[in-house]
């Protein structure tokens, strides 16, 4: 599939969307790297903590989280292959369906917020515990811009500003909800499958 | 449904199914090195799937495309460390 849209300059590479949305998206993967390496590094010295961890996150929050980003992000997908064959209501359409499946994992993590608070799941004396909020939330955060995103993206195209020969924008905030998704896909075992 | 569609939607079943076999693991089934192996693999597999099939790099020899799928070689080494290193 090759959703690569050329809008690079004279003989430069096309890059999928924009140079400038790839710009935030590395900045992005490289915050979460370091924060891998975190984990990696506070999982060493604190291995009972890490041992014990993810049996006392609710695994099921855990899971249905990570499918409603991977079906949020296959709508984000629906949405570009939409607006590549002209079709703006349908891509619209697409996008306010990823753009509900992004509320659904902040609803869904919010619920597991409070179930951690019922439980005793607090962020301190635990490193495991404190590793995963610091995750978490930061993901978190990311989750609200690529829901801002894709708001600002349903309005452009509710107001008929993409085409089949001109949707840069759309494919920018479809791109930056792919980087969160991808995010997702590391934090998601590091937390709640590695014992 | 066109064939971009069609496979789209095959790789989100493909990335579903992958997330519940994690989660399996995640019952401990396995033990604890050749658990993080497997999910080493998933993590690699599951963000090479993204990366090519909904982030569109695709385009042989492009920095950007080696860049993202180093990271998913990289973050899958890194948890192989750590389950190596007995953390």
């Amino acid at each position: 599939m090759d959703l690569a849209a050329n809008v690079a300059p004279v003989g430069a590479p096309a890059v999928p969307g924009n140079r400038g949305i790839w710009v935030g998206i590395l900045c992005e993967m490289s915050e979460f790297a370091l924060m891998f390496l975190a984990w990696a590094w506070f999982r060493h010295g604190h291995p009972e903590d890490f041992r014990a961890g993810p049996a006392m996150l609710n695994a099921g929050a855990g899971v249905a989280n990570t499918a409603v980003m991977l079906t949020s992000g296959y709508f984000a997908v629906r949405a570009l292959l939409a607006i590549r064959r002209d079709d703006a209501i349908a891509a619209r359409n697409w996008l306010v369906a990823a753009l509900l499946g992004g509320l659904t994992f902040l609803l869904i993590k919010a619920l597991e917020f409070r179930w951690n608070i019922e439980h005793g799941v607090v962020g301190t004396g635990n490193s495991f515990v404190a590793m995963y909020y610091y995750l978490t939330f930061n993901h978190l955060v990311h989750v609200v811009w690529g829901c801002l995103g894709l708001i600002w993206a349903i309005l452009r195209a509710q107001f008929g500003a993409y085409g089949a020969a001109d949707h840069e924008g759309l494919e920018a905030a479809v791109l930056y909800w792919h980087a969160t998704d991808l995010a997702w896909i590391v934090i998601f075992p590091l937390l709640y499958v590695l014992h | 449904m066109n064939i971009d569609e069609s496979r789209a939607t095959t790789v989100w079943l493909g990335l579903l199914a992958l997330t519940l076999g994690s989660a399996w693991l995640g019952e401990g089934v396995f033990p604890p090195g050749l658990t993080a192996a497997v999910v080493a693999l998933i993590v690699g597999v599951k963000g090479s799937l993204v990366i090519r099939h909904y982030m569109g790099l695709t385009e042989p020899g492009s920095r950007l495309r080696l860049a993202m799928r180093l990271y998913f070689v990289v973050v899958p080494a890194l948890i192989l460390v750590s389950a190596a290193l007995g953390g």
